[in-house]
């Protein structure tokens, strides 16, 4: 009997015993997506509905998240990989995020 | 423009464009343009439209495990160096020079919409029970079916990097997200099932938009009040077209955005 089947009398299986490894492994990361998103939707509104200066702060707020989101999910990919001992791929992240903040010096300079 | 007229036309934009399966901004920006606004203030308003969709949808795709992330991020490799450079030099092209580039993004937009999916793979026994997953420490991956669990590997990758390089170029000049550039890419030439290729396709330009539009800020070239009016429209846009997507025909709702496009970009061409 594999060690992940359920215990002899119940009814059921344990729907988290059985669930796939594969499955939800990205949760925390989904959670932080919903997040951002219902964080962009709020400052949007704001930055609609809200009187004179509130809307502009709120406004580069809502363009600020737009920006972070993304560039933060390539950030915490490349730390999954490297703990994971995925080199080529932690490279390669690590290569996108060079290039992010190149591109960022580049237009300050 | 003022800001409700904005709004509304983001809201609009994006509905249509998410039910067709393109994103708002390739409809979005060369509308903007045909209404007198510069191109290059129109760009920015584009990316910020491409962001906010592809923020909107981002959890549920990732959720579902189609996102493979290796690729996406390894054909930003090229697509954001590209953007970024293209969005620094946007500046100062001309208005006319951008607004050609648009009409011929439209047009080839409308024609990717008249592309035939590509045969795919055939499901595994093997794999049976599998979830939909990439492969750690390769381009591999597999996709769960009502057939079966199918596997795929993505081909020819130095010519996606080189069509990825110009949809960042695309990008950072006309401030549309070019995912009608990356998933038929991903989908004809990399062999990539087309439900992985859509959801990667909406990772990687969601890179590249915030990339571009990080340049765009530094650069001052960003209206916040305006900003907010688009992202808000783009946001219920994108989730109302989601929303509406599965009753409509998806092939009748894509030819028909695909004709609109190819229109835009003969109206754009003859304003030049």
């Amino acid at each position: 009997m594999s060690e992940f089947a359920p215990p002899l009398g119940s009814s059921e299986p344990d729907p988290e015993v059985n669930r796939h490894p594969l499955i939800g492994r990205q949760r925390y990361l989904v959670s932080f997506l919903q997040f951002g998103a219902v964080l962009a939707f709020v400052l949007a509104i704001g930055g609609v509905l809200l009187p004179a200066p509130a809307n502009e702060i709120a406004s580069y707020a809502m363009v600020t998240t737009l920006i972070a989101v993304p560039i933060i999910r390539v950030l915490w990919l490349f730390l999954r990989w490297v703990r994971r001992g995925d080199r080529l791929f932690a490279m390669v992240a690590a290569g996108l995020l060079t290039v992010i903040v190149i591109g960022a010096l580049a237009a300050i300079i | 423009m003022t800001i409700p007229a904005l709004l509304a036309l983001a809201l609009a934009t994006a509905t249509i464009g998410t039910l067709g399966g393109f994103g708002g901004a390739v409809l979005l920006v060369p509308t903007l343009v045909l209404l007198g606004v510069d191109p290059v203030l129109a760009a920015p308003l584009g990316l910020i439209s491409v962001a906010a969709g592809s923020l909107s949808a981002a959890p549920k795709q990732l959720a579902s495990g189609l996102v493979h992330h290796r690729l996406g991020i390894t054909l930003e490799l090229t697509a954001t160096s590209a953007a970024v450079i293209a969005a620094w030099v946007s500046g100062a092209v001309s208005g006319t020079a951008l607004q050609g580039v648009l009409a011929a993004t439209a047009f080839v937009a409308g024609l990717a919409g008249f592309l035939r999916p590509a045969s795919g793979y055939g499901p595994v026994a093997a794999l049976a029970g599998e979830p939909s997953a990439e492969w750690p420490g390769s381009l591999d991956g597999a996709i769960a079916t009502a057939e079966g669990v199918v596997p795929y590997r993505a081909r020819n990758m130095g010519t996606g990097l080189v069509v990825m390089t110009f949809a960042g170029v695309v990008t950072g000049l006309s401030g549309v997200g070019a995912g009608f550039i990356k998933t038929p890419t991903m989908r004809e030439l990399m062999y990539i099932p087309l439900k992985v290729a859509a959801a990667t396709s909406t990772f990687s330009v969601a890179i590249t938009s915030s990339t571009a539009l990080l340049v765009f800020a530094l650069q001052g070239r960003i209206d916040p009040l305006e900003s907010s009016a688009v992202a808000l429209g783009g946001l219920i846009g994108g989730v109302l077209g989601s929303a509406v997507q599965d009753a409509l025909p998806p092939v009748i709702l894509r030819r028909f955005l695909s004709v609109m496009l190819i229109v835009i970009a003969t109206v754009l061409v003859v304003q030049l």
